[in-house]
């Protein structure tokens, strides 16, 4: 055997040597050990620039719920293309709103989660050597400016934008040295005194303390936020927003953004699985229960749902109760508890039905019938429900409260137990909402009741008080979809939100 | 490439304006390099340097430099050595084809070679390859996508030095009783050993400057798939200029190293002298 052949059949060793180098993995140079099962690890794309405070949030993320955290660092416009393709990963961190909204334009994500917020200065090197103290020093002829590219930086646009309407930016940016990328490539020009000014994030300054802010507000009070959004394809949504949720909280992720110079959000409390009570009226139950369950899921949340009659619901809120969200049977049980609550959002409405018996053998059609003598009516409480409280005012405007009196049987918090003894045969007919009588239409029939003001409408609700306010709005969220409105019309409910949020 | 450079008699004035005009022309480059390095070296402290060989990250980094970039090379060379051969001494149907293609990865710019990967592992094919083997954003990523470029430099090097080798010697051998095969180890690639190093050589700098493709196709995963140049990177995306500095010097003497090394181990005396050994 020759040597040229000896060197090559060498070298096939070395290949193979090579390799088990490369899959040895000696001892974990993090110095974590505690590895029992190991959990499938969450993949984050985040932008470069956030690298510090994002890689100490995702470290104390993985000691205290164990779960790995591969990192992808990059610049947000790389990333982007790459998520684009690759499909895979679990949430996307991108340095301002401007790559977060191209994701969202190409659908890749789902939740966001907002984590801090920056505002543009402008920027020049320790001590202000060339004296810049307004946009005018800019223009003079020693000062050599460079500006973020409005193509691919969101500083960019917004410099261009602000300074457009000040009539500045002709000028400027013909005048700029140079047109950078990235904010980092701009602050690193003032660093190296290759530039005398530059508009950058103030969060940029305060990492470099080679930098300092020219004082005053001369782009005016505008704000970029740095978001964690849920990768669309995640397969482990819950995880990726576990993280989002740490990153984003106040007592984990949001004092680490803080200390690199961001300024930080009012995020949700901290909870590996957030525990939320949610209040409805029981007439909801049905066109509810079912996004409630999806969103548990999708989220890892644990929600407590408390169905009762609304009027027994609202006593409670007002006896100290406070619930996360509230979704009423009707606005009127809302307004009693007003000052607990945001602004409601209207989800649906549902119209008053006369139930009675299989075929209808006493032949009721109208409220006037339900005062014929010796018939059992069932009605639902008037204080402890919303529809009894809409049952009785509809029969005073038709003014036949008094005559239908004496035929009231039984008086239910709810309207699942009127059903419930009109079937077993206890009621010849019930006062219920059609939602209520629709779901159990193979046994019995029902009839609108034709009066104006003979429906209710269920608005929802987030507590003032909940620690939880994000998580709550994308269950509002999750309520408002399309997906829960094929469930509330498929419940016999009539949707009622407008499409717009 | 004679070793008659290294004449040192008496030269006439006329010569020596000669060889100060070469030394001034070709000097000035190397000054260029030198003065880089030099700024480079003012602008960081042995504290820096220090401080990044102590960080776990850099010295996985380093580590997986090392490695991917030998790996890489090793592979480069067992297609560059056939596929230069067979360039350089046969026109076979679509060698002119084949010639184009191995050049293209030299001409695309290095990013958009990442992304070709990225979408050529998202196809069928290249999904059923990553149930087996995950490549995208994982170590084998960073192989191949060092190797995407610079096996393209290999071939060309290889080639290129198959087709300035006199194919006489070659058919000697023949006539003497040779089969081409038989030619081929004992007398071509014999031959060729200085091409092999340049290749070689080649291969493994720009396997360590690599960067864009790396990035795009096996991201910059610390403790996965981190090597130096997207250290680099990342410390200047976060404006740790003098970390980002420190970095690339330790590259630069990696390099240096290995290189020294190569040429020794491939018997170049001139070259090995100017070693620090």
């Amino acid at each position: 055997m020759n040597l040229a052949r000896l060197v090559t059949l060498g070298s096939l060793g070395l290949a193979a040597l090579l390799i088990f180098l490369l899959a040895w993995k000696p001892a974990p140079a993090t110095g974590k050990r505690h590895s029992s099962t190991p959990l499938p690890s969450l993949l984050v794309y985040c932008a470069a620039a956030l690298k510090p405070a994002v890689e100490k949030a995702a470290h104390e993320f993985e000691a205290e719920t164990g779960r790995r955290v591969q990192i992808q660092f990059g610049g947000s416009g790389t990333l982007l293309s790459n998520l684009r393709i690759a499909k895979q990963g679990d949430l996307f961190i991108a340095a301002d709103d401007f790559y977060l909204q191209a994701a969202r334009s190409n659908q890749l994500v789902a939740e966001t989660i907002p984590l801090a917020r920056m505002s543009p200065v402008l920027a020049v090197a320790k001590g202000n050597p060339k004296q810049i103290r307004n946009l005018e020093d800019l223009e003079r002829g020693d000062v050599r400016l460079a500006l973020p590219n409005p193509e691919t930086a969101a500083i960019g646009r917004l410099a261009r934008e602000r300074l457009m309407a000040q009539g500045r930016w002709q000028s400027l940016s013909s005048r700029a040295v140079a047109l950078k990328p990235t904010v980092n490539d701009l602050a690193n020009d003032l660093k190296l005194g290759s530039a005398d000014a530059a508009i950058v994030w103030d969060a940029t300054v305060r990492q470099y303390p080679e930098l300092e802010a020219v004082p005053g507000e001369f782009l005016g009070s505008v704000e970029s936020e740095i978001s964690a959004s849920v990768l669309a394809f995640s397969l482990q949504p819950a995880e990726a927003l576990q993280l989002a949720r740490f990153l984003g909280s106040p007592q984990r992720g949001v004092p680490h953004f803080e200390r690199f110079g961001f300024r930080g959000v009012e995020g949700d409390a901290w909870a590996v699985r957030p525990e939320i009570v949610v209040y409805s009226g029981g007439v909801n139950r049905l066109a509810i229960e079912e996004t409630l369950r999806r969103f548990e899921q999708r989220e890892g949340v644990s929600i407590s749902r408390v169905y009762n009659g609304c009027g027994l619901l609202t006593a409670q809120i007002r006896a100290g109760q406070k619930p996360d969200a509230y979704v009423a049977c009707d606005v009127s049980f809302l307004q009693p508890v007003a000052g607990q609550f945001h602004a409601g959002l209207e989800l649906a409405e549902t119209r008053m039905v006369i139930a009675v018996k299989p075929g209808n053998p006493m032949g009721l059609k109208t409220l006037s019938d339900l005062a014929r003598p010796g018939l059992k009516l069932g009605l639902a409480h008037e204080e402890q429900s919303a529809l009894g409280a809409l049952s009785l005012r509809v029969l005073r405007e038709q003014h036949l409260a008094d005559a239908v009196a004496s035929n009231v049987v039984v008086r239910t918090p709810t309207a699942d137990l009127l059903i419930n003894q009109l079937r077993a045969g206890a009621l010849d007919a019930a006062l219920v909402y059609e939602a209520n009588a629709k779901p159990a239409a193979a046994h019995m029939d029902f009839f609108v009741v034709d009066w104006p003001s003979a429906f209710a409408i269920q608005p929802v609700a987030v507590g003032r008080h909940t620690a939880y306010p994000r998580l709550m709005a994308r269950l509002v969220q999750a309520l408002a979809s399309p997906e829960s409105q094929d469930r509330f019309v498929a419940q016999g409910f009539k949707w009622r939100r407008t499409p717009k949020p | 490439m004679k070793r008659a450079s290294t004449n040192t008699a008496p030269l006439s004035s006329a010569d020596r304006r000669f060889y100060a005009a070469l030394a001034v022309l070709g000097g000035s480059y190397g000054v260029m390099v030198a003065a880089l390095l030099l700024a480079d070296l003012a602008y960081t402290t042995p504290g820096h340097l220090w401080t990044s060989l102590q960080s776990s990250e850099i010295r996985y980094a380093i580590r997986l430099s090392l490695l991917s970039c030998t790996l890489t090379t090793l592979m480069s060379l067992w297609v560059a050595i056939p596929l230069g051969y067979l360039l350089a001494r046969r026109r076979f149907p679509g060698s002119v084809l084949v010639d184009l293609l191995v050049d293209i990865p030299m001409v695309l710019p290095p990013l958009v070679i990442g992304l070709s990967l990225l979408i050529l592992f998202q196809t069928a094919p290249g999904r059923m390859i990553e149930r087996v083997l995950p490549v995208t954003y994982a170590v084998p990523g960073v192989i191949l996508a060092q190797f995407m470029v610079s096996c393209a430099f290999a071939v060309r090097t290889m080639r290129t030095t198959f087709e300035q080798m006199n194919p006489r010697a070659e058919q000697v051998a023949l006539t003497l009783g040779c089969g081409r095969a038989e030619a081929f180890w004992r007398v071509a690639l014999p031959a060729a050993k200085r091409g092999v190093l340049a290749a070689a050589t080649l291969a493994w700098a720009r396997s360590l400057g690599e960067f864009g493709p790396i990035l795009v196709f096996a991201g910059a995963t610390r403790f996965k798939t981190e090597v130096l140049s997207t250290t680099v990177f990342l410390e200047l995306s976060v404006g740790n200029l003098e970390a980002a500095i420190a970095v690339s010097l330790l590259m630069v003497m990696a390099a240096v190293i290995a290189l020294l090394l190569l040429r020794r181990w491939g018997g170049e005396p001139n070259l090995g002298q100017a070693g620090p050994a």
